[in-house]
Parts: structure tokens; sequence; C-alpha cells
């Protein structure tokens, strides 16, 4: 059984990898939501290519909008290494916040099946 | 499929948002009980694979992309679907407040759709599958699969509701990329536990009889 340090540390080890290797090759084509949206708006056709000028209407019903610091994961303006940036960061920030919601939710009990 | 602000309108989305808190109350519960100690950092990394690979954009024809949402996943290998409904609540709250991806309004529905219907399809398709076809991975990649493409149907349902979308040409735009995308989650998913329940044979509670939480017996 591997360590639960180790496990730690290779799960991270991947998860950085998969993010860095992301910013190179991820694909830029819309997601299926935003394909489906472009395609009930009239801007694609189901199974042809998005046009690279498609855009979508997102403001439909109004009321909100909001500013996030990091959009489409990548500091403005920055280009790649703001992008390596952004993903650094949200991989931390997801393994610390759930490592500290799950320590107090799970009320630090003994671990009594080990 | 993480629905951006301004697709369903303010009020509907308040009604997605107390779904989604029940169910967060539920999770935080699930974790009280049931996440021991050992478990608490094998949660988090799991969370932190879960961000970078939704990261991953792949292409699946038909100009459109996909990545793995993760909840078929993380019910999976910690067996229940409120692992996936308190890590696919957090992740989704940091993509929407820090990176913009998924509303701050529809964030309820986005947990709704990926973390509570996607957690409880997986984990359920999963024991159901696995009854059957023995096979934990083929059953976790099929179980995936539909824990992609169900959640993609809900949300083209409340974006029904919402006006945003007509009923019928948007359950078949959504149904069909999500069909698609589901590949992807499936293969993802079932590489995912094949290498984490070898890596840790213990939390593979499938094929192991259930080992009881006082440590005395293995029934």
């Amino acid at each position: 059984m591997m360590e639960t340090k180790h496990f730690v540390i290779a799960g991270i080890a991947i998860a950085v990898i998969i993010g860095l290797v992301a910013i190179f090759f991820a694909s830029a084509d819309p997601d299926g939501l935003e394909s489906s949206a472009l395609v009930l708006q009239g801007d694609k056709t189901l199974t042809g290519e998005t046009p690279p000028d498609a855009e979508l209407t997102e403001d439909l019903h109004g009321g909100f909008s909001y500013e996030s610091p990091m959009p489409d994961y990548e500091l403005p303006d920055t280009g790649i290494p703001g992008q390596v940036i952004a993903m650094l960061v949200g991989i931390a920030i997801s393994f610390i916040i759930v490592l500290g919601v799950a320590r107090v939710a799970s009320g630090k009990k003994e671990a009594k099946n080990g | 499929m993480h629905i951006p602000d301004g697709f369903i309108p303010l009020l509907q989305t308040i009604i997605y948002w107390i779904i989604a808190l029940v169910f967060i109350a539920l999770a935080l519960r699930w974790a009280r009980k049931e996440l021991s100690e050992e478990k608490v950092p094998i949660v988090a990394v799991l969370a932190a694979a879960i961000f970078a690979i939704q990261a991953f954009n792949l292409p699946v024809g038909m100009g459109t992309s996909g990545h793995l949402v993760g909840g078929a996943l993380a019910a999976i290998i910690l067996g229940s679907p409120y692992a996936a409904v308190f890590i696919l609540s957090i992740v989704l709250i940091i993509q929407a407040v820090i990176f913009g991806d998924g509303g701050i309004t529809t964030m309820g529905a986005n947990i709704v759709n990926m973390g509570v219907i996607g957690g409880f399809v997986g984990f359920y398709a999963f024991t159901g599958f696995k009854s059957v076809i023995k096979n934990p991975y083929i059953s976790a990649g099929i179980a995936a699969w539909f824990a992609c493409f169900i959640p993609a149907l809900a949300a083209s349902v409340e974006l029904w509701i919402a006006g945003t979308f007509p009923l019928v040409s948007g359950m078949v735009a959504m149904g069909t990329y999500h069909a698609a995308i589901g590949v992807i989650e499936a293969i993802i998913t079932a590489v995912a536990v094949y290498l984490i329940w070898h890596a840790r044979p213990e939390l593979d509670w499938s094929t192991t009889e259930q080992v009881d939480l006082g440590g005395v017996t293995a029934a």
C-alpha cells in the first residue's frame, strides 16, 4: 500500500503535470454547454465546426455580473506565465480548502480503520 | 457544463441554491460520520486533481470540447455520492469565484447538476453495473458516462424552465455533445479508479467487505 504522504505527493504531481500540459494542449473549442448555446442562437450547426467568430450571448436575463480575479484561468494580459500561475494557484487552493474543510467537518476524529 | 450567470433568472437560481445547500449540509454530515482522518488528505488531493483535469478540454469533434467533471470519480473512489457533493461543491465555488468559470448566481444549479446529480448517478450506476458485470473498472467507466450525460440533460431542462433553451432542440444538442464528452469521463474515471485502488487497496470498498469502523470485525 502506498503511504498517504507518498499518495498525496504523487497525486499533486499528477495534478500539476495535467494542469501544465492542459495550458499548451487543451482544446480551444467551446464546451458542450457553450456549443449547445451557439447552436440554439443560430451560430453553429449541431455537428459542424464552430466558427471562430462565434460569440456566446450570456446576459440573457440580466441583473447580475461578476468579474473574477483570474478569468479564463489566467492572470489578465500575462500570457503563458499568467496561465501557469493561475493553474498552480487553482490546484493549491483546491487542495488547501478541501483539506481544511474536510479536516474541520470530519471533526479530526481518530483514524480507527487504519 | 458550467452554467454562466445570466442563463437562469435570479428567482429560479435561488431554488437551485436551496437544493444545493440541503445536499451540502448532508455532505458535511457525511464527512463528520464517515470521513476518517486517514482519508482527509486523499479527499484533498482528489479535489486538486479534479480541478486540474477540469481545465484540460479535449476535442470531441463537432467543433466541441469537453473535460472530466469528476462526480462519478469522487463518489466511486470514496464510496458515497456525498463525497462527490463535498468535493465538487468546493471546486465549483473556487472555479466560479476565482476563475469566472460558471456563474455565481447559477452556482447552486451547477452544484446540483455536477455534484448532486453527477455524484448520485455515478455512485448508483456503479453499484448497479458492478453487481451485473462484476468488473469494477468497466462499471466505473459506464457509470461515469451516465454521470456526464444525465446532468447535461438536467441542465438542459433547467435552461428550458429558465426560458434560455427550447426543450427538444436543447436536449438534443446537450445530449449529443455530452454523449461524446461522456466517453472522456468514462475513460479517465476507469483509469483513475484502477490506479487509485491499486495504490491504496484499502479504499476499494466494492470488492472487499466493508471494514467495520470499530476495527474489530471485517464482517
